[in-house]
């Protein structure tokens, strides 16, 4: 029998047999591989600048929303969410400063890191958080003012650094926004209060004081009765440790 | 060529360019809604930017397929011979498909301006400037895809030269920022990658700082860009058409 003959009789069963065996190696191949899984990371390493630019396709405020979305939702799994203990933050960081690298002007990285991201179990990642705060801030502390206040905030409450805290309330109190409340400018004098230092707090609120008298400052009647209950509250205390402001020496 | 512009703006209804980009845009307009809302904070940026983003590409996408399916057809039905024919010379007749295209671009264009108008509550002038600027970036893709058309002929081919040259010159930025060249141009030869990119970015439209949907919510901060938008357009769009008339002024029927 001719090989065309063969084949010509044959054929359906060659292509039946060949599809079971395929069909049958399709099958192992599948039970070799089920268990290979994409690997995942909450916080994906931060792409390099070149890959930043190619993927905005020019438009970096576009790629901005989309990142900054893709930030607010990770750790978002299939299977649910992943406590806030779990992500890398100093991977969280670089991913922050790399979004204001897009735009710098937007006010939702800090938003999403001040009320969301401040908010981990393990406190000591909250230095992250108030580092980019810092960061995001000094650039522009007129119209950042706020971030400002909650990177202070965060030191004081979530890191425990009040010297950290201090460090940003007087950043903070060097803005001169219009619309800033007057207590940014009183911020140190709270901080410096709480940790002991009456001198500071009262150096503070002094040249306050002194800038008001001047004219270089104009403070409204509800500000000026806030520093008076400032002032009063504490007066008593002050009183008790015997506490003379004439002998500070400390200058800001 | 009124007759032409007339056929062209049909040809968008019979193959459903204007429904079908029409629908397109409604679903990226509710993506876009919904994946702002979902935002923590500025959500009404969020949305206005995915939708200028995605706008943007699907306009383009649309365009590219609408013009390259379009002459390849008309050169298979023997349309062009046809039309070429009559009393009408080339340049005429590549002209009227040009602003034919144009027009349904427009028309696709005004109703979009629109919705982004209502739905974001974009800065005035920043959509002004952004509508100007995306308008001008889809005659650029227009005039390219009728270039491609014109020379390759094969539609699959046009339309994959016109994505690639929509994806180089919005890559452009990038390769700027890649050149690298060296101080010394005999040195040159050592730095091909870096001569390469330099060869591309003198062919290629800045298409990188057209369209920014940045615009829409921050309004223009700085207009340097605007005038260079604005002389990009002016040179390119004559550079594509002078180059579409020497190409087709040379073919046999």
């Amino acid at each position: 029998m001719s090989f065309r003959l063969f084949y010509h009789i044959y054929s359906h069963k060659i292509f039946f047999w060949l599809f079971v065996a395929t069909f049958v190696a399709q099958i192992f191949f599948w039970k070799q591989t089920e268990n290979i899984k994409p690997s995942f990371e909450i916080i994906p390493p931060v792409p390099s600048k070149y890959l930043v630019s190619t993927l905005s396709l020019g438009d970096n405020e576009f790629l901005f929303r989309i990142l900054g979305t893709r930030l607010q939702n990770s750790g978002d799994v299939f299977a649910g969410f992943v406590a806030l203990k779990n992500y890398d933050y100093s991977r969280l960081y670089q991913w922050m400063v790399m979004l204001d690298g897009l735009n710098p002007k937007s006010n939702f990285i800090p938003a999403l890191a001040a009320y969301y991201y401040s908010q981990t179990q393990n406190k000591p990642d909250t230095r992250y958080i108030v580092d980019y705060l810092d960061q995001h801030s000094s650039r522009d502390i007129d119209n950042k003012w706020w971030w400002l206040f909650q990177g202070t905030y965060i030191a004081k409450n979530n890191l425990g650094d009040i010297n950290r805290a201090l460090e940003m309330a007087e950043k903070l109190s060097s803005n001169n926004s219009p619309s800033a409340p007057f207590w940014t400018k009183q911020m140190p004098a709270f901080l410096y209060e709480e940790m002991g230092d009456g001198c500071m707090a009262f150096v503070v609120i002094e040249k306050l004081i002194k800038e008001s008298e001047s004219g270089e400052r104009k403070i409204s009647a509800q500000e000026m009765n806030f520093m008076r209950v400032f002032i009063n509250q504490r007066l008593a205390k002050l009183q008790k440790q015997k506490f003379d402001p004439r002998k500070c020496k400390k200058n800001l | 060529m009124k007759s032409i512009l007339k056929y062209i703006l049909l040809t968008g209804i019979r193959d459903r360019l204007y429904a079908g980009l029409f629908v397109t845009l409604i679903a990226s307009f509710s993506l876009s809604i919904f994946l702002g809302s979902t935002a923590l904070t500025e959500q009404q940026q969020m949305t206005s930017a995915y939708i200028a983003g995605s706008s943007r590409a699907i306009l383009a996408i649309g365009m590219i397929l609408f013009v390259c399916l379009n002459i390849n057809r008309a050169f298979e039905n023997k349309e062009v011979e046809f039309i070429i024919s009559k009393a009408i010379s080339r340049q005429q007749f590549i002209l009227g498909y040009l602003f034919g295209f144009f027009i349904a671009a427009f028309l696709i264009f005004i109703p979009l301006i629109a919705a982004i108008f209502f739905i974001t509550n974009a800065n005035k002038i920043g959509l002004l400037v952004w509508s100007g600027s995306l308008l001008s970036e889809l005659m650029i893709v227009i005039s390219f895809s009728l270039l491609s058309s014109l020379i390759l002929k094969n539609s699959f081919s046009a339309i994959m030269a016109s994505f690639g040259f929509y994806i180089i010159s919005r890559l452009m930025g990038v390769f700027v920022l890649a050149i690298n060249l060296p101080q010394d141009l005999t040195q040159a030869k050592n730095h091909f990658l870096d001569t390469s990119l330099k060869f591309l970015s003198a062919l290629f439209p800045r298409l990188d700082l057209f369209g920014q949907s940045s615009w829409l919510t921050y309004g223009i901060n700085d207009s340097s860009n605007l005038k260079i938008i604005l002389l990009q357009s002016i040179i390119y769009i004559p550079l594509m058409i002078f180059m579409a008339f020497h190409d087709f002024k040379k073919k046999q029927f």
